[in-house]
């Protein structure tokens, strides 16, 4: 246990053994079925987008793949910090209250000075990120299950704003943050430039330090990582607070998209950080994933959302086609995502995760599936 | 009592029937069911006459069925979404569809039911035989009822039947709240369902699937059929709901989805499967609409309300967990 400190995460330290097993694991996964699973999600949207033509001739343009692409930069930012939680095995229903929070603040203490953005939006993320770290404390000291811990904290979070608020935030929507989403920078919009950032630097961090490979390993088996000497509560707490931040980010992203805020704009966005994170194919008892995959899988959505809207149906018929089509999409990715868990015993059994030793089954669980 | 069939007791002490106790969900929710009413029956005073009983178990129940159906599928390591679809769903189809009189009345309860065992069986599809994630298969169900209920009825509006609306909410021959002896009777239901080899094989799935296929259990039958039980008890909450409001909206379930869980994770059942029961999670689900009423009779305003559920949330959990592991023996 003492080898292993805080500072420790983000340097390239030598890596235990568990750990070392489940990047061994890991990188089966990502040349394989998960690796497939992305390029399939990325080529269903861009084939989506094209074949949208021929529903309406403005449609598979440039401008509304840039279109979609602004509506799903909320969900993207959102998707890592859900995808790091469901990774570490945990769920967090708090990220709509928290985005909501993040937007609130954003909105109140940004206004229209520029200087402000220097100072505030590091205070956001600091404070959302303690709401997130405060859920990861009520799951391992408490031992609460994080659906029940991270659900009592968006109640509360939400009833302290409402009080706060009176019910009507009052503020000033940034206009440095408005113009990340209208001005342009060598012909893209600023926030994509972000985005791209944001994804790089969020790959970087699930897929290639030891910090993401510490979260995998405790994903796949938290008594495996523990014996292995890993601080396995710290790293979930870590998971939780990541995802507070990442919810605060979004909350100030779609103030300056809406240019307002509201005590339930974040609300409608919990439900696809869960979605994309899940038809990106990471397993919600944890272990699983990419956030490559993630990212493909909010854009699946935002786009099939996007192209639904535009046939000109109720809203009734429209989201009936939605869930379809999520339930197909799920059907026809399955295969490549080799979900050995959900199956039946003969690939390998989820119990094996909560005991000793559960990490060393997990090469052969996918490699007999791929 | 119920919760505990599956457990395993290995420890011989003499205290075991104690801890046992102790480590019933059931049980330690329902003791503190029974201090929130001595609260709010202070709060409140008139509550002990039938009328307000009646008026109780009317709001309880919903909540109370779509929590045991939510705690089958739990109890096979599943989450079910789905529930929010199918009651919205149920919930237009019964104030748009159904007509006046006992024989539309009964349609309308079978109209519910097969609504509800429609979805969960391909919930149950999707899950066992398509292989794929609970919680991914179950939103995209949940979405289309949505839609669907959308579609039956695009605004709050249509209007239940006043049979419906008055013989299952009134008490019956004046005696007896209908709500409380529907409950009585999935209680006695799932007594029967529990001892059979199906509910035997539920405890087994979710406790270790891979030792469950290899005892002989049929692990995605039992999984098939968990969904499809879940499926009904969302189809009977769906018309209770709308006997209860008497009225239709296309979002009515979505308050459910959370509420569910909450009442699930409060009556003690694991959200990794294998352990807990419905009885459990209906008292858990008794217990949260109790606090609304309690906490609204005591004159709290609405911000401080949510912040209560909140925390008396993480209490029950807390005091469900705790005492479960001073059943098991062990400190924790």
């Amino acid at each position: 246990m003492t080898k292993t400190s805080p500072s420790e995460h983000a340097t390239a330290a030598p890596v235990p053994e568990a750990s070392a097993k489940a990047t061994a694991a890991r990188s089966g996964f990502r040349i394989g079925p998960e690796g497939w699973t992305t390029l399939a999600l990325f080529g269903l949207t861009v084939f989506m987008i094209l074949a949208s033509r021929l529903i309406s001739s403005g449609f598979g343009s440039w401008q509304q793949a840039q279109a979609i692409l602004l509506l799903s930069s909320f969900t993207i930012v959102l998707g890592f910090g859900q995808g790091l939680v469901i990774l570490i095995g945990g769920l967090d229903l708090s990220v709509g209250v928290v985005m909501t929070l993040g937007g609130i603040l954003a909105y109140r203490w940004i206004g229209t000075s520029l200087v402000a953005l220097f100072w505030a939006i590091p205070c956001i993320l600091l404070v959302t990120g303690c709401v997130g770290a405060i859920n990861g404390l009520g799951a391992t000291l408490l031992r609460l299950p994080p659906f029940i811990m991270t659900l009592a904290t968006s109640l509360i979070i939400y009833g302290v704003f409402l009080g706060f608020t009176g019910g009507q935030p009052r503020g000033v929507a940034s206009p440095a943050l408005t113009s990340a989403y209208t001005s342009t920078f060598a012909g893209l919009p600023v926030i994509l430039w972000l985005l791209l950032i944001f994804i790089i630097l969020a790959t970087l961090v699930q897929s290639h330090s030891s910090f993401g490979r510490r979260l995998y390993a405790v994903g796949t088996s938290p008594m495996a990582a523990y014996i292995a000497g890993l601080p396995v509560r710290l790293l979930i707490v870590a998971a939780y607070a990541i995802s507070g931040a990442t919810s605060g980010l979004a909350g100030i992203l779609l103030v300056g998209y809406a240019t307002g805020a509201t005590l339930t704009m974040g609300q409608s966005y919990l439900l696809p950080s869960v979605a994309a994170v899940v038809v990106g194919g990471a397993s919600i008892l944890g272990g699983r994933g990419t956030y490559l995959a993630t990212v493909g899988g909010a854009l699946l959505l935002t786009t099939l959302s996007t192209i639904i809207e535009a046939l000109g149906l109720a809203e009734g018929w429209r989201t009936v086609i939605y869930g379809l089509v999520i339930m197909l999409a799920l059907l026809a990715l399955r295969e490549n995502m080799g979900i050995g868990w959900a199956l039946t015993p003969k690939f390998r059994n989820t119990a094996s995760r909560s005991r000793p030793g559960g990490a060393g089954h997990k090469p052969n669980k996918t490699g007999g599936n791929g | 009592m119920s919760a505990f069939v599956s457990r395993k007791v290995s420890d011989q002490t003499a205290d075991r029937s104690i801890r046992l106790w102790l480590g019933n969900g059931a049980l330690v929710v329902s003791i503190l069911y029974v201090l929130l009413f001595a609260f709010y029956a202070a709060a409140q005073g008139d509550v002990f006459g039938l009328q307000p009983m009646n008026d109780l178990a009317n709001d309880t129940l919903p909540l109370a069925l779509a929590a045991a159906g939510g705690t089958v599928v739990m109890l096979t390591g599943g989450f079910d979404l789905s529930v929010a679809g199918v009651i919205s769903l149920v919930n237009v189809c019964i104030a748009t569809q159904i007509g006046d009189g006992p024989l539309n009345a009964l349609w309308g309860l079978l109209l519910a039911i097969l609504i509800g065992l429609a979805v969960g069986m391909v919930n149950g599809a999707l899950v066992a035989f398509g292989k794929l994630q609970s919680i991914a298969s179950t939103l995209a169900t949940m979405i289309v009822c949505s839609g669907l209920a959308i579609v039956v009825l695009d605004a709050p509006g249509g209007n239940v039947s006043d049979f419906i609306a008055d013989n299952a909410t009134d008490p019956i021959l004046g005696v007896f709240p209908a709500a409380g002896a529907i409950a009585l009777v999935i209680v006695l239901l799932w007594l029967v369902v529990r001892s059979t080899a199906f509910g035997v094989a539920i405890y087994a799935v979710g406790a270790d699937e891979t030792a469950a296929s290899l005892a002989g259990v049929p692990v995605l039958r039992t999984k098939f059929l968990a969904y499809s039980l879940g499926g009904i008890c969302y189809g009977l909450a769906g018309f209770m709901l709308s006997a209860v409001t008497a009225t239709g909206s296309p979002s009515a379930g979505t308050p459910f989805l959370l509420l569910m869980f909450a009442a699930i994770a409060i009556g003690g059942t694991s959200f990794a499967g294998g352990y807990g029961g419905p009885i459990g999670s209906m008292v858990g689900a008794a217990l949260l609409v109790l606090l609304q009423k309690a906490l609204f009779s005591a004159g709290v305003s609405s911000f401080y309300t949510v912040i209560f559920q909140g925390a008396i949330m993480i209490l029950a959990v807390l005091v469900g967990g705790i005492s479960a592991s001073i059943a098991a023996g062990r400190s924790r």
